[in-house]
């Protein structure tokens, strides 16, 4: 059965990818393109609830599938097979759960392109991958499956490819992932190397019994986070996130906001027991988490596409998730993550709903006034912005709160200043979320006159999406996940003295939030002339903010250059021009210069052929004496 | 030096002034029959070890070499006069068409 | 006496053969006009054939004169005065003269030294051949029959192509006239 659930989406990539593509001959329409695009995937999650009920039935063992045994190399069996247990059923639900509803929301958003069918058949090779990825048992499992999003990913931010930015992005996506990768395979060589096995139960088991595998866990530790890096988007790995925003909204809301980017997370989350024995990767991963969330959320105070700000909003909160693994509060980090999956994908499929009803217009200072004009998308939307915001009794609080306590009090990590620069960005993130809410909403209209014109609700397969998933955001923080979790991954120990300290700091939360509201209300309410007050006064910072603290550039200049320079200099240049194409025309001049020479005998002259016989019998003769 | 000698001699020296000879000489009919020399030369070398054994296969092969220069001068000469008519001269430094 | 004069004779004969050959040989190398070295050829094969008959093979000598002299070379004078018309103010020499003469001198010594080398014993005196034109044609005719009848087809060959030259040669000539 969990076979099943993996290979459905595949069934329908392989349908979809065959008739419904110029490939194939259009054989089919954009109905059974639909159809089977998210027939299958509702399907699978169908299956996945009937897992989850069996695993409940079966006492919460976990259910172990193999399904091919892959290769036999010396003592060594890999198999592909899959694991379910607590952790993959909160995983695989979301995964299935929020990817079924994007793709019925794609049906509207992508109605009349004409690549239909091709992007069904895409969504539903990502999410294949993605479920090998959460239910597979080993580490080369889950592997494939971190390939292949990266593949998806790649192919999906490219889609209108005809635009060479797009291309561009997708491209950039993909080698900033593989530098990540190089870290993960180290760190699996690692674990293969000391425990013998490359199945993380097996691991764990391994980690947690009486002795310890003769390595270095921080080590493993820091490499399987270095691939976590690549694809969870923190520093200094982040920089495609924000260009991947060039591929259709629901690649962006799916893959860049409710899964792929999580990946990272779940594997921390799932080699907790490694962890458990590393505090000093732990410790980096706090440090890279609050210090990438930092970062990003101050770059998207003044961002100015829709989706940028959500893009560098996905990065902020990822990197709590990461906060949240580095004091070993791994439950609370897959907690967030569910949340953060509804009320993101919320954000991102009704800034979708707006760019649909603004036919295009993606930039935050052509909107505004669009509250009377899309009622729905703007409740939908104005839900899941108090959710992110952290505004009771939303999910965003439940989970985010859980965070800050854990940072702030865990004894695995947690330090007042985490909590410092976590609540500070905690804030940050209220306040850029309704400035967007307010750009976008409220205001005068600052549309161009045509654009005003058009602006109509999305269609039903959107709007009801929109409202499934601000429902959730509204109600999720309800489902006790960490509990859920608990058996398997336990919530760290508190440190029993900051137990006074609970219910000051939820305060504290929610008054962030709160402040957060007031001052993106306070800005950017009305004419929003206070806010060009401000940036007049800061012009510096803000051309800083603004050019995301030019870390790109900087790699360019660091790292872009000089391979290019040793590309073309070295390899280009010198090895294949002189040295390899040197060296065939060399042999080809050898062969025409002796074939030269050699053509000067046939002088057409009779005496000279004649003579050349004479000569042939000297040396005939001669040659005999010495051998004869 | 025994007669066996002096005539392999002869036949080796003969046999070599016809191959120079077709090396040296410009006119198409002489080196023509230098090359008969050169079978000449051959032919008594033949003759010379044939004769010292008593069965015959020396001298069927002689005979044979007398069948075989006939026939070659049967047809080398109709070559000649062809390619004579075309170029007009006997002369072998004008034939170099061949070159290259 | 009279034998060690005959002897003797023999080989003073044997030797003026030899030394006529040569110089008939040589002579071809030098004259100008190609008639003369057509004589010179021919004395060259008679005093061949002479030696031949010295040695005892007198029907290889009598095959000499017939066919050699009488047959090939006539061929060969016919032709010659039938393409000469003044044509000996030609040059006579090619440009490799003094390469060929090096080339001579180098052949001479190395093929000399090649067969100046103990030779086996002859399996009998020379004169004792023993085998006269009947034994020849018997053995010709009955153990090497194959390749007596190799030599009449050679020769029906030959006839054929001579036929076919000329026919190539009339067909030149007439295109020659046309065009």
């Amino acid at each position: 059965m969990l076979t099943a659930i993996v290979l459905l989406p595949l069934l329908g990539f392989v349908l979809n990818g065959l008739l419904a593509t110029r490939l194939g001959g259009n054989r089919v329409g954009p109905r059974f393109v639909s159809v089977v695009g998210c027939g299958l995937p509702i399907a699978s999650f169908a299956l996945v609830v009937k897992a989850l009920l069996d695993l409940r039935a079966g006492g919460w063992a976990p259910l172990v599938e193999i399904a091919y045994r892959w290769a036999l190399i010396g003592d060594n069996v890999f198999e592909i097979a899959f694991y379910f247990d607590r952790l993959s059923a909160v995983m695989a639900l979301v995964v299935t759960g929020v990817g079924s509803v994007i793709h019925v929301y794609s049906i509207g958003y992508m109605k009349d392109d004409e690549g239909y069918g091709r992007f069904f058949a895409y969504l539903n090779l990502f999410l294949f991958f993605m479920l090998l990825l959460v239910l597979g048992r080993s580490l080369l499992v889950l592997f494939v499956g971190w390939e292949g999003v990266g593949l998806a990913s790649y192919l999906l931010i490219g889609f209108w490819f005809h635009d060479l930015a797009n291309a561009r992005a997708g491209k950039k996506a993909f080698v900033t992932n593989r530098i990540g990768d190089a870290g993960f395979l180290l760190g699996m060589f690692v674990l293969f190397q000391a425990v013998g096995t490359l199945d993380m139960d097996r691991i764990n088991a391994a980690f947690s019994g009486p002795t310890l595998p003769l390595i270095s866990a921080s080590l493993v530790g820091v490499l399987l986070f270095i691939g976590a890096t690549g694809k969870s988007a923190q520093i200094p790995l982040h920089v495609w996130l924000p260009d991947a925003m060039a591929g259709p909204t629901p690649v962006s809301a799916l893959i860049h906001a409710a899964t792929m980017v999580t990946a990272g997370v779940y594997l921390v989350a799932r080699m907790s027991a490694v962890y458990l024995h590393a505090p000093e990767a732990s410790a980096l991963i706090a440090v890279v988490g609050v210090a990438t969330a930092f970062f990003a959320a101050t770059i998207a105070i003044v961002q100015t596409d829709i989706k940028k700000v959500l893009a560098y909003s996905t990065i902020s909160q990822l990197g709590f998730m990461f906060l949240a693994l580095g004091v070993g509060a791994y439950g609370v980090a897959i907690f967030h993550l569910v949340t953060h999956a509804f009320f993101k994908a919320c954000l991102f499929l009704g800034a979708g709903s707006v760019i649909h009803a603004l036919g295009g217009e993606q930039d935050l200072r052509r909107m505004g006034g669009l509250a009377r004009r899309i009622p729905l998308t703007f409740w939908t939307f104005a839900i899941a912005t108090a959710a992110i915001a952290g505004i009771p009794p939303l999910a965003g609080f439940f989970s985010k709160d859980e965070i800050l306590w854990y940072a702030f009090a865990s004894t695995r990590g947690g330090s007042p200043l985490l909590w410092l620069v976590a609540a500070a960005t905690a804030l940050m993130t209220a306040f850029y979320m309704f400035r967007l809410l307010w750009l976008a909403f409220f205001g005068r209209s600052r549309m161009t006159h045509e654009v005003e014109h058009h602006v109509h609700e999305s269609p039903l397969s959107m709007t009801g999406v929109l409202v499934l998933l601000a429902t959730l955001s509204a109600l999720g923080g309800f489902i006790a996940v960490p509990h859920f979790l608990e058996t398997q991954l336990p919530l760290p120990p508190v440190d029993g003295h900051l137990h006074a300290y609970e219910t000051p700091l939820l305060v504290i939360s929610v008054v962030l939030a709160l402040a957060g509201l007031a001052a993106a209300a306070w800005l950017f309410g009305g004419t929003a002339e206070r806010a060009e007050r401000l940036r007049a006064r800061f012009a510096g910072m803000h051309r800083w903010l603004s050019g995301k603290y030019f870390v790109d550039e900087l790699y360019e200049r660091m790292l872009g250059r000089p391979l290019a320079w040793i590309s073309d200099r070295v390899f280009l240049r010198f090895g294949d021009r002189a040295l390899i194409d040197g060296t065939l025309h060399g042999l080809a001049a050898i062969a025409r210069g002796s074939a030269a020479v050699l053509g000067r005998l046939q002088t057409g002259s009779l005496h000279l052929y004649a003579g050349f016989v004479l000569v042939g019998i000297v040396g005939a003769l001669l040659w005999s004496w010495r051998h004869v | 030096m025994d007669r066996t000698q002096l005539l392999i001699g002869v036949a080796v020296a003969l046999f070599s002034l016809g191959l120079v000879g077709v090396i040296v000489r410009r006119h198409v009919l002489v080196m023509l029959m230098c090359m008969e020399l050169m079978l000449n030369g051959v032919n008594l070398s033949l003759v010379t070890f044939a004769q010292q054994t008593s069965t015959t296969v020396g001298a069927v092969l002689v005979f044979l070499i007398f069948v075989v220069a006939t026939v070659e001068i049967a047809l080398a000469i109709p070559i000649v006069l062809l390619l004579v008519r075309t170029k007009r001269t006997l002369d072998l430094g004008a034939y170099s068409d061949l070159k290259g | 006496m009279i034998e060690t004069l005959l002897g003797n004779a023999n080989t003073l004969l044997l030797l003026a053969c030899c030394a006529g050959a040569l110089a008939g040989g040589a002579l071809m190398l030098v004259l100008r006009q190609p008639m003369r070295v057509a004589m010179a050829l021919i004395a060259t094969m008679i005093f061949l054939a002479g030696v031949y008959g010295l040695l005892g093979m007198h029907f290889i000598a009598a095959f000499q004169v017939l066919i050699y002299v009488g047959a090939v070379m006539l061929f060969m004078v016919y032709v010659i005065m039938l393409l000469e018309v003044r044509e000996s103010n030609g040059a006579r020499y090619s440009r490799l003269l003094l390469p060929g003469a090096a080339g001579l001198l180098v052949l001479l010594f190395v093929l000399a030294a090649s067969v100046w080398r103990p030779l086996p014993s002859p399996k009998g005196e020379i004169g004792d051949a023993g085998y006269g034109i009947a034994a020849f044609s018997a053995d010709f005719l009955g153990e090497y029959w194959l390749l007596f009848e190799l030599t009449s087809v050679l020769l029906v060959a030959a006839v054929v192509a001579a036929l076919a030259a000329i026919r190539v040669g009339r067909q030149a000539a007439e295109r020659r006239a046309n065009g």
